[in-house]
């Protein structure tokens, strides 16, 4: 199965993480499954799931479909201001 | 850029005076000016500093999109929005904005639509300082509900 390679960059509470995370999934995969891969990697952090996954021009939904290598953050709950 | 609508990430300190010089305008007899600061605590405990963490390329976005919304809901407003991005000590201004319009119920409504909005939907995070050295970053609002999930 083709795999496409996943570079998250990490903000907020994931700084504790460090920069970020590369990793590779299969082709097609959806939002939701990275972040099963994220939430892996970092021990079973439970803030992923609550949180959204973006490119630099939008967030992303859970069902969203990643066919290309991507860069992507990885952006906890907001509370600017 | 809209040439009504100024925003921006910053990591220098915000001045109040360039958000004032932005928005001032013949036409518009008011103009209403929020600025967020860093306050020594929170929920009892003694807060020393703040640092903000912001994706600085989407948080400008959402900036952008929010002061259109601004607009249309106000007619004819003017709209100045910035937000630090770095470490703060207490009284440290991390937001300003301001909105000016002919009269001033649109002014106020519009500054605490915006800031309302921000604190919604732009991609910040705040952590706190504490004494000993310790830090924690703050809870806040899923960017899930942004795009209705």
């Amino acid at each position: 199965m083709a795999k496409i390679t996943i570079h998250i960059k990490f903000f907020g509470a994931f700084r504790k993480f460090g920069e970020g995370l590369d990793f590779s999934v299969p082709t097609g995969s959806t939002i939701t499954a990275v972040k099963a891969v994220i939430q892996d990697k970092l021990n079973g952090e439970s803030l992923v799931m609550n949180s959204a996954l973006a490119n630099d021009n939008t967030i992303l939904r859970d069902s969203d479909v990643l066919n290309d290598n991507a860069d992507l953050s990885i952006l906890p709950p907001v509370c600017g201001g | 850029m809209n040439q009504s609508i100024h925003v921006r990430i910053s990591t220098d300190p915000l001045n109040i005076q360039d958000a004032y010089d932005y928005v001032i305008d013949p036409a518009h007899g008011a103009v209403d000016v929020f600025i967020g600061a860093v306050r020594n605590h929170h929920e009892g405990q003694d807060v020393q500093g703040m640092t903000y963490d912001v994706h600085e390329v989407l948080a400008e976005k959402t900036f952008m999109e929010i002061c259109q919304e601004a607009q249309k809901n106000w007619d004819g407003i003017k709209v100045y929005m910035s937000h630090y991005n770095g470490q703060l000590d207490i009284g440290g201004i991390s937001v300003i904005i301001a909105v000016s319009s002919a009269h001033r119920a649109e002014s106020f409504e519009a500054c605490r639509y915006c800031i309302e909005e921000l604190k919604k939907r732009s991609p910040i995070w705040k952590q706190e300082h504490y004494e000993h050295g310790r830090s924690e970053w703050l809870p806040g609002h899923s960017l899930k509900e942004a795009v209705g999930e």
